[in-house]
């Protein structure tokens, strides 16, 4: 019974940290895009440009790998409950 | 407000503290002098200082609890200062803290028992051990602090190293930098932009109310005698 309840509990406690990461991750990014675009920016672009830009941008970050290493925030919690598992027992 | 604020910040951080402090593991040295059975009938003050019934086991109004029976080296300031001899008697409680609170989770209770009968031993003839627990002793309300291990050492001057309490304060820290860091974050770009424009509304209205105000003001005028 309290196993359950530490998956439960465990599993919505993480998605919650999990989104706060994910969400502040994209947010960092999208700044970064948004002032590399504002220091240096092509002569006469507008701004359909620079949303242009920063999509682009944020395209190329949800298909790299970053945001997949968010989701070890689901895997290294487990690991080291079985570490203090394996180590107190 | 500047005192409430101050009150409020060290309640919070004396509660706090408080919490690690009866969590978080510590490490006594000392010699096992023996193990006991004791049946405990819980109340309503030391209940919560104590552990549930073996993780396998039904929960009852009171069962048998086992302890263990210690001398250690005292301790002073969070273990930074250390007594000389070995002459603190402490008696820890042996109890499984099962999946959830505190985050242990020890099911080896009979076990780590069954060690600690082998390392009984006199004062003429001292085994030396290290006993890592958390919680405290308090005689007015009887609570023990939890034993979770028991590891052999040479000699009393062995001095046990908090590897856990600096790993768990090092990630506390990286933990409320990242909070503090996306609350920043949060506020510069979704609720500033927000409070910006309702602010810019708000100003917009102002100066409508000011408007109407100042056409009002000239027809009231024309009702005045001209000089």
């Amino acid at each position: 019974m309290q196993f359950i309840k530490l998956v439960v509990f465990g599993a919505i406690a993480l998605t919650i940290i999990y989104f706060s990461i994910s969400l502040y991750s994209k947010s960092v990014r999208r700044e970064r895009l948004e002032d590399q675009f504002d220091e240096d920016p092509p002569e006469g672009a507008g701004p359909e440009d620079r949303d242009a830009f920063v999509a682009k941008g944020m395209t190329e970050y949800e298909n790299s790998i970053r945001p997949k290493l968010i989701g070890l925030v689901f895997v290294v919690p487990v690991i080291a409950i079985s570490v203090i598992i394996y180590i107190v027992n | 407000m500047q005192k409430f604020k101050m009150i409020i910040r060290i309640v919070v951080f004396v509660l706090l503290g408080s919490l690690l402090h009866y969590v978080l593991p510590g490490q006594d040295v000392g010699r096992i002098t023996g193990t006991d059975t004791i049946r405990q009938d819980f109340g309503r003050f030391n209940r919560i200082f104590f552990a549930q019934a073996d993780s396998g086991s039904a929960e009852a109004a009171n069962r048998d609890v086992l302890f263990i029976d210690a001398v250690r080296r005292p301790t002073y300031l969070f273990g930074l200062i250390r007594g000389s001899e070995v002459n603190d008697v402490m008696i820890y409680r042996n109890e499984d803290t099962g999946f959830i609170w505190p985050p242990y989770f020890k099911f080896d209770t009979r076990d780590l028992q069954g060690e600690a009968k082998q390392l009984v031993s006199t004062a003429e003839a001292p085994k030396w051990v290290v006993i890592t627990h958390y919680g405290w002793r308090n005689r007015f309300l009887t609570i023990f602090p939890n034993a979770i291990s028991i590891r052999e050492i040479d000699s009393p001057d062995y001095r046990p190293i908090p590897w856990v309490n600096i790993a768990f304060f090092i990630f506390l820290m990286v933990a409320l930098m990242f909070v503090r860091a996306a609350w920043a974050q949060f506020r510069e770009r979704s609720v500033d932009p927000l409070m910006d424009a309702a602010g810019d509304q708000l100003d917009e209205v102002q100066a409508g109310v000011a408007e109407q105000r100042g056409r009002l003001r000239r027809w009231l005028d024309t009702w005045r005698s001209k000089k």
